[in-house]
């Protein structure tokens, strides 16, 4: 359906895509994925023509899209692009922001595309925010109507870049519910993301764009547990672990937990094991470790999420003498080390090289 | 964290609202420790509290203690999640919950 071939995008001095090739077959859900600033948003920009590619061609059922000659208006229609922010119209209804371009642009009559339209609202689920306007309505809701004005324009694919990424946690899930939908129904669709277990879950193929090239593609099951090149072995890594390290007594907790829970919301985990996540760290931390570090504090924590087995993993490293802080019974009155014991399913405590290291499952 | 504080006749309520952590603890028990006239029982409402460490429990059994020889305290509207808190460390035994 769509063919890149040897594209590539500079600005200015910076080449940002060198050579990128890559064959979208229909009903396909591709997630890219890949550091920041690899040129993932340039990549979506340029097919649908947000940006001017430097060089290569894009073909469309057998028509390059740079090709003077091509007419670009029909052939761009046939491309949604779904944005991070919703950029909808403030003065215009729910209802109106949908049908605009249909009416136009398609030149559809204003019935039959109040009909797709109110289909369409229904199909996000918001049948009944048609006549609010874009200010009535919270960041899930407003990109669910995001993305119904963009399959008013019917497209044959739709390219979504960090759709959640502006949203509240509490609202991803929405969003993703809809994308997931469309992915039932068959619609061909290309997703940035970040979140990583929707991008396996959902999609048939994913690329880690690296170095200005596709620099690893294949099925999600294999990139995201076994992907075969160092540099995506290391960003798959990096994002299935949380890590946070603590340096000084005043450490901000605020931010040790909102990280935690960026992170757990990032693995869909729900909100009881979130919780139970920040207290064990949280008891274990103030009352247990910080009180045992010298001048110096050293304690490092990472949180990971083994979904074969839907096991919770913390791995604390801190310096000092040996101490295992689950071991120790404080009896009656240790409230912390009863919650700490009682969350905690399996644990070893090594000590190796001056430092312990904690590893526990929850 | 928030406190919103009512008083109705001798019944003070604390209607906790957020996180009961180290860092929001204090604030609560210096809301406890604030000299009151009259005061001779005390409700803490929990319905919007999310979160409860440890330190959030040092500072509900000291306020139990407060109160202990005037009319209690009573706790209610706690979530489950907090509760489980208040079940494994021994809590649940020792408050009223109403
Ligand atoms: N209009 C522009 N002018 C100049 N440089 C640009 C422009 N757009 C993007 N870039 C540069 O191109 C590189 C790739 O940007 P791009 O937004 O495509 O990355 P990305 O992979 O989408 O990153 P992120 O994950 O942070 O969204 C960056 O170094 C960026 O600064
Ligand atoms: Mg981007």
């Amino acid at each position: 359906m769509i063919s890149v071939k040897h594209l590539s995008k500079a600005f200015g001095e910076t080449t940002v895509l060198k050579d990128v090739n890559v064959e979208i077959k229909k009903g396909e859900v591709i997630s890219i994925i890949g550091p920041s600033g690899t040129g993932k948003s340039t990549l979506l920009r340029c097919l649908n023509l947000l940006e001017t590619p430097s060089g290569g061609e894009i073909v469309i059922d057998g028509i390059n899209l740079l090709d003077k000659k091509s007419n670009v208006f029909k052939l761009r229609q046939k491309m949604g692009m779904v944005f991070q922010s919703f950029n909808l119209f403030s003065h215009l209804m729910v209802i109106e922001n949908i049908m605009l371009g249909p009416v136009d642009l398609l030149r559809m009559g204003r019935r039959e595309a109040f009909e797709a339209a109110m289909h369409l609202l229904a199909m996000v689920g918001l049948s009944e925010k048609a006549y609010a306007y874009p200010d009535e309505l919270s960041g899930g809701q407003k990109q669910r109507v995001a993305i119904a004005r963009t399959l008013a324009m019917r497209p044959e694919i739709v390219l979504f870049d960090e759709p959640t990424s502006a949203l509240d946690p509490t609202m991803v899930s929405e969003v993703l519910a809809v994308v997931r939908k469309l992915a039932e129904r068959g619609m061909t669709m290309m997703i940035v993301t970040h979140e990583m277990k929707f991008a396996r879950d959902v999609s048939t193929r994913a690329l880690f764009m690296d170095e200005g090239i596709i620099y690893e593609e294949g099925p999600p099951k294999q990139m995201f547990e076994k992907p075969k090149r160092d540099k995506t072995r290391a960003f798959i890594q990096k994002i299935k672990l949380f890590g946070f390290e603590i340096r000084s007594r005043n450490f901000d907790l605020y931010r040790l937990n909102a990280g935690i829970e960026n992170f757990g919301h990032k693995q869909m985990l729900s909100p009881k094991q979130i919780n139970h996540i920040q207290l064990v760290i949280e008891e274990l931390v103030m009352n247990a470790l910080l009180a045992k570090q010298g001048d110096v504090v050293a304690i490092a924590i990472s949180v990971g999420y083994a979904e074969e087995n839907g096991t919770i993993e913390l791995a604390l490293t801190y310096g000092g003498a040996p101490y295992d802080p689950v071991a120790d019974d404080g009896g009656d009155d240790d409230l912390s080390g009863r919650i700490v014991r009682n969350l905690v399913k399996t644990r070893t405590c090594t000590f190796e090289a001056g430092k312990n290291h904690l590893r526990l499952t929850l | 964290m928030n406190l919103t504080e009512r008083l109705d006749g001798g019944r003070l309520t604390l209607a906790i609202e957020g996180r009961l952590d180290t860092t929001t603890a204090p604030q609560l028990e210096e809301a406890l420790k604030r000299p009151r006239n009259g005061v001779t029982r005390l409700t803490l409402d929990f319905a919007g509290v999310t979160y409860v460490s440890s330190a959030g429990l040092r500072v509900i059994l000291l306020a139990q203690k407060q109160m202990k020889n005037g009319g209690g305290m009573t706790v209610r509207n706690v979530n489950e999640t907090v509760m489980d808190v208040f079940e494994v460390t021994g809590l649940a035994k020792i408050l009223t919950f109403d």
